[in-house]
């Protein structure tokens, strides 16, 4: 398949199953929503090493968020509900509650919950009010800007991480300028989002290494300085591949934000030095859920 | 689905207990087994068709027509569906209240929501004394849910109250949320003397400030209560009558209290309600 001139690999990408909770996060202005959601989703690019995967999914208008002030919207994703239940009171707790004026709330709603406000609300020594506002309970714990108000629990439901398609230019630059297109058209999709630094992977991985201790490791097949010394994948004018992966709430998302994405880079083409899209296809190991390129672009 | 229509005919009997005609008792049964049930009227037990005429069969939507404070116990322990009153409903409205609606169009007497624990009750007119409180021998009122009134309400409204939320858009008698363990009472009108004597924990909101200084209580100040904007954009949402609040600020005085009690209650007067009333 082709697309402006672009070689799609008869390929799929390969991910997994994950938990996942949406979370609100408002403030006095936009601004400081950005700084707590920023600071929550800092450091949660991969479940390898970071406890998490976060980022932002989208800004919420004052009409969008429970009490009516600009907000953020952020998914976390986790392997297991346990992880989750530790990332979101850490990260809660150092992020949000310490940025001045800001609140959060819970932004998925399920049967399953996990502990929101109801763990943060011993930081309020006692002092701490639970409020019960339309069947929904909310904590106001006194801290020194204020209040900061939390609410009870959050919804956690079941997600997919690892959702991918590489990228294959003729130089890093090239590369970067189409997959940060891609980013932005990922973006307008609700439910998925792109956790590793600006949305792109610069040191793809492979399950694995040859060293016990190392559970991922680099994709050699895909390393253009590796060409000649390894069996490779890459063809001769190909100098760069970047990755972008992509987490999300449902099967349909993540093949939203692929279809997005790889339609945005291919508008590029190889005159602007795209020349293939591939995915991470681990041969099975990676997990369950398949997603093939050409049936994604069709 | 259609609503089953209750209409009272004349009224020689005197009080009339109809705890057993709420949406949820009712849904499924065929007008003939309405008609059969019976209520206490004083020391006497009279069939439904005898006081009021019967149109539809039993569903999730019942409506009381030419209801008096005559009818007493009206949505008892009702769990699910929805209940609507014209004309005035008697004591104990919605007592043990424990899901669904009741709609009021017209006043209520005493005991409103008394020990309820869910659901919502929205009274059109006013109301009489300890709405929301604990009933007699307990010692906890309301336990969740909403009672909303749009004139006044009588003494000792969320006495005991221990959690749920009451807003008067009225003026509220003497003894608001005495001995109130927690939850959460609006009052944007005047309130009578000794609102909050007690007070364990929860909040009393109120559009004005009291006549009387409150007994036990300790400013902090004025201060922007974050949670406010929540409640307000909240309660906006849950009726039309309660729109009014979505133009509230988050600025109130805040004095904690009762601090013989505790002194993890507070009362929040707001700064800005009649201005935001008038948009």
């Amino acid at each position: 398949m082709r697309i402006n001139g672009v070689h799609i690999d008869d390929t799929f990408a390969e991910a997994f199953p994950m938990k996942a909770t949406r979370l609100i996060i408002t403030a006095m202005t936009l601004k400081w929503a950005y700084r707590a959601a920023n600071s929550l989703t800092g450091f949660a690019s991969s479940v390898i090493a970071c406890g998490c995967e976060a980022d932002i999914e989208r800004e919420l208008l004052p009409e969008e968020t429970p009490d009516g002030r600009p907000g953020i919207a952020v998914i976390i994703f986790a392997m297991s509900r346990k992880q989750l239940v530790e990332q979101v009171r850490r990260r809660v707790g150092q992020s949000v509650m310490t940025t001045a004026t800001s609140a959060c709330f819970a932004g998925s709603r399920s049967d399953d919950v996990i502990p929101l406000g109801k763990s943060l609300r011993y930081f309020g020594d006692g002092y701490q009010i639970s409020k019960k506002v339309n069947g929904v309970r909310y904590w106001r714990i006194p801290v020194m800007h204020g209040e900061f108000l939390c609410e009870d629990t959050t919804g956690v439901v079941p997600a997919i991480g690892g959702g991918n398609f590489l990228v294959m230019a003729k130089t890093s630059r090239h590369g970067l300028a189409a997959c940060e297109r891609a980013v932005v058209a990922i973006r307008a999709v609700h439910g998925a989002v792109t956790t590793f630094p600006g949305g792109i992977v610069g040191s793809g991985s492979k399950v694995g290494s040859k060293y016990r201790f190392m559970p991922a490791s680099t994709n050699e097949v895909f390393c253009p300085t590796l060409k000649g010394q390894v069996t490779s994948l890459l063809s001769a004018e190909v100098g760069s591949v970047l990755e972008i992966v992509i987490d999300g709430l449902n099967e349909a998302a993540i093949r939203e934000a692929m279809c997005a994405g790889i339609r945005a880079v291919c508008k590029f083409g190889p005159g602007k030095g795209i020349y293939r899209i591939g995915a991470g296809n681990y041969g099975g190991k990676l997990g369950p859920f398949h997603f093939h390129l050409w049936d994604i672009l069709n | 689905m259609k609503p089953l229509i209750l209409t009272l005919r004349r009224n020689d009997h005197g009080r009339i207990d109809v705890s057993p005609l709420t949406p949820d008792k009712l849904h499924g049964m065929n007008r003939d087994a309405v008609a059969a049930i019976r209520l206490q009227c004083g020391r006497r037990r009279v069939r439904v068709d005898t006081l009021f005429e019967i149109t539809g069969r039993g569903a999730r939507r019942v409506e009381i027509r030419r209801s008096t404070d005559q009818l007493f116990r009206i949505g008892f322990r009702m769990r699910s569906g929805t209940l609507e009153v014209r004309g005035h409903a008697g004591d104990n409205l919605g007592e043990r209240m424990e899901g669904g609606e009741i709609r009021v169009r017209g006043d209520a007497g005493e005991w409103v929501g008394a020990s309820m624990g869910g659901g919502l009750i929205d009274v059109s007119g006013c109301v009489g004394h300890r709405i929301g409180a604990a009933l007699p021998g307990q010692l906890t009122g309301m336990k969740d849910g909403l009672i909303l009134i749009a004139g006044d309400a009588g003494d000792r409204a969320g006495e005991r109250m221990r959690a749920g939320t009451i807003v008067v858009l009225g003026n509220s008698g003497p003894w608001l949320a005495h001995r109130m363990a927690a939850g959460t009472i609006i009052v944007m009108g005047r309130s009578g003397a000794h609102a909050g004597i007690g007070m364990k924990r929860g909040t009393i909101l109120m559009g004005r400030k009291p006549l009387l200084p409150p007994v036990g209580f300790r400013a902090a100040g004025t201060l922007k209560m974050e949670f406010l904007r929540l409640l307000f954009k909240q309660l906006g949402g849950t009726r039309t009558s309660m729109a009014m609040f979505r133009g509230f600020g988050p600025e109130a005085i805040r004095l904690a209290g009762d601090l013989t009690a505790g002194g993890k209650g507070e009362i929040l007067i707001l700064l800005n309600a009649r201005a935001g009333a008038a948009t």
